[in-house]
């Protein structure tokens, strides 16, 4: 049995946690792209961002001040057991995203959308946003993702249908140009953790094009060879484009394309977008039934898909 | 590429010397504003509680600021998109007398007339780094936090060399983003090349 407490410890350290800490992964393609950067405005956003990053770790403050969407994805194991059953669990994360917010480690960000009134928590109607998935074991694991709203107001977030009859075409050209849309000006915080998710019904394929964005590792591929060469082959039209840091004009325009798809019905293909900006924030905990937790780098979100 | 280090209040001859790609520092006075501000004041007609003839730098930005021991304390600090004020850009410049907006991304044809009539520029941070702006800010004092909430009020902030800035629209009708908007344009082609997509593709309408 998972005590409660150890879960309120577990959920409150991860939020702090993905608010200060740069994914190790999201790092490297900042240093990868300062190494590759020619031009000398991108250059000094790349620096200067990283600079901030590590301070932000040191200093145990935010990374960005807009700490976004409070999104909570959890492994729940099949066998696992939690005081107060599994219904504690939302509870649990509820108080620690009204805890964080007052600590400063979340900013007041989630209002009321009629009259822009702020209830303070970032707790309310259908936020924060739960999503599970069930897997074989007796342990539970946490992702806690603070979603900027740049990239998912600003042109980061979209959808269509396109038919089989565009195929490819039709798929890639909707990234490309919605990707443009999005970065001008560096509305989206680019170069994005892309998230790109095809098939399904629309809310299968813009939830997978999110999870794509703010679950999988930067340099992680679709284990299917056709995904993973398609997958390098946005990124590396992406970066064509000029883009750059911030939208300023540069060599890096995107750090990942993570795509992720479904069977869709013979009518027609759902094509999503989904960006995460380039201070791609997240943290992991996993909690075994004997109470230990354990920080991972990786969710692991789509092991076994 | 100029290095510009400015005081305020500016005068113009300060902005009409900036043309888009300088870097800029402010120092002096400044506030900050969101869209509640503006559509408090201009769409529901409360005056500004302060005078902004000496105060002339407008930052777009959420500050996240407590209270610690009777002072505030700045948490984090980073502009935000200007694009979405928009609506009361040409309004803000003219009626609050702004030389310089200071915010994320970029603004839109009407702010960008009410530049050049008025001699203001809008300038945008080069990179992400609440950290670095820390130490080059002092939060002096605040107007409407009751009424705005903390996020949204109009704090009243000291800076100290605040930048590096980019002027991305000047007073002269430049505008980097748009600039740049041609040569992404022509990449474009490429990147379609690479993906086989025809340059002439044509969606098939579903609906």
């Amino acid at each position: 049995m998972i005590a409660r407490d150890i879960l309120e410890e577990a959920v409150i350290n991860t939020i702090k946690k993905s608010s200060c800490h740069i994914p190790a992964d999201v790092h490297a393609a900042f240093e990868r792209a300062i190494q590759k950067e020619r031009s000398e405005i991108s250059k000094k956003a790349f620096q200067s961002t990283l600079k901030s990053l590590n301070l932000s770790i040191e200093r145990e403050s935010l990374a960005c001040p807009d700490t976004g969407w409070p999104l909570f994805f959890w492994k729940i194991g099949n066998e696992a057991k939690v005081e107060g059953g599994i219904l504690a669990i939302e509870d649990i994360c509820k108080k620690m995203v009204v805890k964080a917010t007052h600590e400063g480690y979340l900013r007041s960000t989630m209002k009321d959308p009629f009259t822009g009134d702020d209830p303070g928590g970032n707790v309310g109607m259908n936020v924060p946003a739960f999503t599970y998935k069930f897997v074989p074991g007796d342990w539970v694991q946490v992702t806690y993702v603070p979603k900027g709203g740049g990239s998912e107001c600003f042109g980061g977030t979209r959808y269509r249908v396109v038919a089989f009859a565009d195929g490819l075409a039709g798929i890639q050209k909707a990234v490309i140009d919605w990707y443009i849309a999005g970065a001008r000006a560096g509305a989206i915080c680019p170069p994005a953790v892309l998230g790109v998710g095809i098939g399904g019904t629309a809310e299968i394929a813009t939830r997978l094009a999110k999870e794509a964005a703010v679950l999988r590792l930067v340099g992680s591929h679709h284990p299917e060879p056709r995904i993973a060469r398609m997958e390098d082959e946005l990124t590396a039209a992406i970066n064509e484009l000029g883009i750059g840091a911030m939208g300023l004009g540069g060599d890096t325009s995107v750090f990942a394309v993570n795509v992720e798809y479904s069977l869709t019905h013979l009518a027609g293909i759902a094509v999503a977008m989904s960006a995460n900006c380039w201070v791609a924030r997240r943290a992991t905990t996993k909690i075994y039934a004997d109470g230990r937790t354990q920080e991972l780098e990786n969710p692991n979100w789509f092991d076994g898909r | 590429m100029a290095e510009v280090h400015l005081h305020v209040p500016l005068r113009d001859e300060d902005i009409r010397q900036l043309t888009i790609g300088d870097m800029v520092y402010f120092s002096g006075p400044a506030w900050t504003c969101r869209s509640r501000l503006q559509r408090y004041v201009f769409d529901e007609g409360h005056p500004l509680p302060f005078s902004t003839a000496e105060k002339n730098l407008l930052i777009h930005v959420g500050p996240v600021i407590i209270q610690k021991g009777g002072k505030w304390t700045l948490v984090a600090f980073m502009p935000t998109s200007s694009i979405r004020f928009e609506k009361w850009g040409a309004r803000s410049i003219r009626e609050w007398g702004l030389k310089a907006i200071v915010g994320k991304t970029t603004m839109g044809k009407a702010t960008a007339i009410a530049m050049k009539e008025n001699t203001c520029v809008h300038c945008t941070p080069v990179g992400v780094t609440p950290q670095l702006y820390q130490d080059q800010i002092e939060v002096k004092d605040v107007y409407w936090l009751e009424e705005l909430g903390s996020i949204e009020a109009a704090w009243q902030l000291e800076l100290r060399r605040l930048g590096p800035f980019l002027v991305d629209m000047d007073c002269h009708g430049g505008n980097h983003f748009e600039a740049l908007d041609a040569i992404i344009e022509e990449n474009k082609k490429k990147a379609y090349r690479r993906l086989n997509i025809p340059e002439d593709f044509e969606y098939t309408k579903l609906y």
